[in-house]
Order: structure tokens, then C-alpha cells, then sequence
């Protein structure tokens, strides 16, 4: 998601061609073309300017709905409704191919797998996002700086945080507290309540930390972890703007 | 009398490299940038480039072919030959109307005027995904299976311009 002002223009953006099944923006004031995942005008008279990235989640719409209660979600349009992408849609991309190519047989990726793509602290890492969601905490490093991405208590949602408690020193070793076996994702009263609530404890405050990345209980209550943007994308796509990517192993 | 004393012109060459010109702005954008298709770094530039130089270019193929066939109609007595002439600058405009459509932004359906309701009111299903922002206070979010399909939502989200893309 990008803020649509460059140059002192608010820019409307259309759809408007395909770069490596990465799609082309063209706004409608100046005609530059724009690449999606960069934001970078590639094209026309704003060639070289880039959009200011939005912090943005992607979350299950029950635990959004949670969340922010007095939300507003985009209306499908009746016209086109029926041929919006089904439910097992993801099952189905995965069956599409794609027009890259590069041998990277070390990784062991196949070019459609589902990864969370963090670019921060001059390093790029693509987490595999079946294995964050196996794992539900993941504690790892973006270049030389400690994470967490951690899946909320809908089992589905995952938000990453840098791992630094403001106003300590230190990385501190994060555990899960949620009892995910108990969880009830479907069940909006439990969601509401299991969203706002304890999450995470840390082990340097002992405080409770909940989705948000906030402290809500112990000697961190009111304090919030950084959140760190993460991009949700196909291993081919992340890999052909991210050259020099690493990628994250799920610990056996 | 006048009329067959008039010599037969050739045939309407002049138009030819009009035709080839016009015809390469606008098409060989669309044949780059066109999906299930690897697009190389140097093409795509050239496509890209092209779709930024070629209004004028169409607009001047365009006239020169129109005036073209306006002077030839009055030289060439042979009506064949003028009909050629009159397809040739039919063509050169037609591309010059095609270069200002992007089939691209058809092809996709935008949903160009994004309507929000309430919680209570959206068709979306708990686990079905969601992109959500939230600035000055003001939350949205936008079904994946529905950005999957328009791709590009142009928003204002607490008074800031924003475009939501998928």
C-alpha cells in the first residue's frame, strides 16, 4: 500500500500493463508508469520518484472486525462480483505458471510458494509463510537486527515486530502464551477477547504482549514493540526484487 | 475531358511508412507488455518509452496521412487506387485512437468509484483475508478475493490519498 502524492500531485493509478507478472501502474495526472511492488515511477515524467509506503496489515477479516469494530470494508461492485477469486483461490494460483525463471535449486522453493517478504535494517529475508504459521513465533534476524513474527490467535494473521522493548537495552527472548489448542477462531466473542489479550510474555520484563505488539500487563504495560513491514508474495516475484534475499529455515 | 487528360499517379506509397509507424507505437507496446509473458529489461523500457513519445508521433502520421489522401483523391483519377489511399489513412488514424485506450486497464475491470460499508454489512467471511489500513484514527479494509480481481483501489483513508494494490 503507497501514499498517492509524488511531485505535489495526488496521483490516480489505473492498472495499466504487466512487468514479469508484477502489474504496471499508470496515474492518471502525468501518464508515468509505476512498478507495484516498488513503488519507483519506471516511466514518464516522474522516472525515479517513489511512493511512500503505508503501513499496512493482512489479517483474517474476523480478527480485523475485532479489532476495529467501527471499520469500513471495501463493497464489491454487483457487475463483477461473481467473478471475484473463489475461496481456494491461493490452491489454484499455485497451479499458474510463471514466466520467470533462474536456477536456485539451493533455496528449495518452489517459484509459487507464499512468503512473507521483510525488507529492513539494509537486509531483505522472505519467511515461507506455511512454516511461520506452523510455528506461530518465529524469532529470527532481518540483517543484523532480531524479529518477531508472530501468528494471531486466529491462527491465520501475522503481524512481525522488531524485537526491542523501547527504553531497554537488549533482545529479549519472546514465549508464547496463547494455548492455541484452545483456540476458538470462529467463535467472534472468544477472537475479540483473545485479539485484545496476552499473547506473548517476554522474558527480560516478564510482561504480557498482545497482537498488536503492546504490553498489557508487567513492567512494559503501555509500551508497544516497532512493527516492521512485511510484504506477503510469490518466491519468484520477492526473488527478482530482492536478488540478494535470504531465506528463513523452519527449525526441525 | 480535363479528367482523362489527367495522368494515372502510382500507387500510394507515401502512405506506407505512416501505416508501418503508427502501427509499431501501437502495437508493440501491448506485445511487450502483455501478461503470461517474460518481459526483458531492454524491451519493456523500449515499450515503456514508446507509449510516452507516441501521442504526438500518432497525432502527425495522422494528419500527414489525412492530408496525404486529400491530395491524392484530387491527382489520382483511378478510384481503386484511391480507395487504397483512403484505407491507409483510415488505419493511421485508427491507430492513432487505439494508442489513447489502454486494453490494459479495460481488461481488469477497476473498480474506479471503491464504496465502503459496515462490518455488519460486508459479505466477507471470518477467515477469508483482509488488506487493512489504518491512519488518523480511520480503518479499512479490502477483501483479498476482491482486490485478487480489481487489483488497484484508489482511497482516501483520515484525509490521506492512498492506493491500496494487490
Amino acid at each position: 500500500m503507497w501514499t498517492r502524492e509524488s511531485g505535489g500531485l495526488v496521483l490516480t493509478f489505473h492498472l495499466a500493463g504487466i512487468n514479469n507478472q508484477n502489474f504496471l501502474m499508470r496515474d492518471d495526472q502525468t501518464g508515468s508508469y509505476w512498478q507495484q511492488i516498488t513503488g519507483e515511477a519506471v516511466s514518464g515524467p516522474l522516472r525515479g520518484r517513489r511512493l511512500t509506503l503505508v503501513a499496512s496489515d493482512e489479517l483474517s477479516f474476523g480478527l480485523w472486525a475485532a479489532e476495529e469494530p467501527g471499520g469500513a470494508v471495501l463493497k464489491s461492485v454487483p457487475k463483477y462480483a461473481s467473478d471475484y477469486e473463489k475461496k481456494d483461490w491461493e490452491v489454484n494460483m499455485k497451479k499458474e505458471r510463471i514466466v520467470l525463471s533462474f536456477a536456485d535449486p539451493a533455496r528449495g522453493l518452489e517459484p509459487r510458494t507464499l512468503l512473507l517478504g521483510i525488507q529492513a535494517f539494509g537486509a531483505s529475508r522472505a519467511f515461507p509463510y506455511d512454516a511461520v504459521i506452523q510455528e506461530k513465533l518465529v524469532l529470527d534476524r532481518v540483517g543484523t537486527e532480531p524479529v518477531l513474527l508472530v501468528v494471531g490467535p486466529d491462527g491465520e494473521s501475522v503481524r512481525v515486530f522488531r524485537d526491542r522493548i523501547p527504553g531497554t537495552d537488549g533482545h529479549p527472548a519472546f514465549y508464547r502464551t496463547l494455548d492455541d489448542k484452545q483456540a476458538h477462531p470462529k467463535d467472534a466473542a472468544w477472537l475479540k477477547q483473545a485479539t485484545a489479550g496476552p499473547l506473548l510474555m517476554d522474558e527480560a520484563t516478564g510482561s504480557e504482549w498482545n497482537f498488536q505488539g503492546c504490553a498489557i500487563s508487567g513492567k512494559a504495560l503501555g509500551l508497544c514493540l516497532e512493527p516492521i513491514e512485511a510484504i506477503k508474495d510469490y518466491w519468484f516475484d520477492w526473488r527478482n526484487y530482492n536478488p540478494k534475499t535470504t531465506v528463513y529455515k523452519r527449525r526441525q | 475531358m480535363e479528367r482523362t487528360s489527367r495522368r494515372a499517379w502510382g500507387h500510394p506509397w507515401f502512405l506506407l511508412p505512416l501505416v508501418l509507424v503508427s502501427f509499431a507505437a501501437s502495437i508493440y507496446p501491448i506485445y511487450v507488455i502483455r501478461p503470461f509473458r517474460h518481459q526483458g529489461p531492454r524491451e519493456l523500457a523500449a515499450a515503456l518509452e514508446i507509449i510516452q513519445i507516441r501521442p504526438p508521433i500518432e497525432l502527425a502520421c495522422a494528419i500527414l496521412a489525412l492530408g496525404g489522401l486529400l491530395w491524392y483523391w484530387r491527382v489520382q483519377p483511378m478510384v481503386s487506387r484511391r480507395r487504397l489511399a483512403a484505407a491507409g489513412a483510415f488505419l493511421v488514424c485508427t491507430f492513432a485512437v487505439v494508442t489513447k485506450v489502454n486494453i490494459f486497464e479495460l481488461m481488469f475491470h477497476p473498480d474506479t468509484h471503491p464504496q465502503f460499508v459496515s462490518i455488519q454489512q460486508a459479505k466477507v467471511d471470518a477467515d477469508d483475508m483482509v488488506m487493512t489500513v489504518k491512519i488518523g484514527g480511520v480503518a479499512h479494509a479490502y477483501p483479498i478475493r476482491t482486490m485478487g480481481y480489481h487489483h488497484i483501489i484508489n482511497d482516501v483513508v483520515g484525509h490521506e490519498p492512498i492506493v491500496a494494490t494487490y
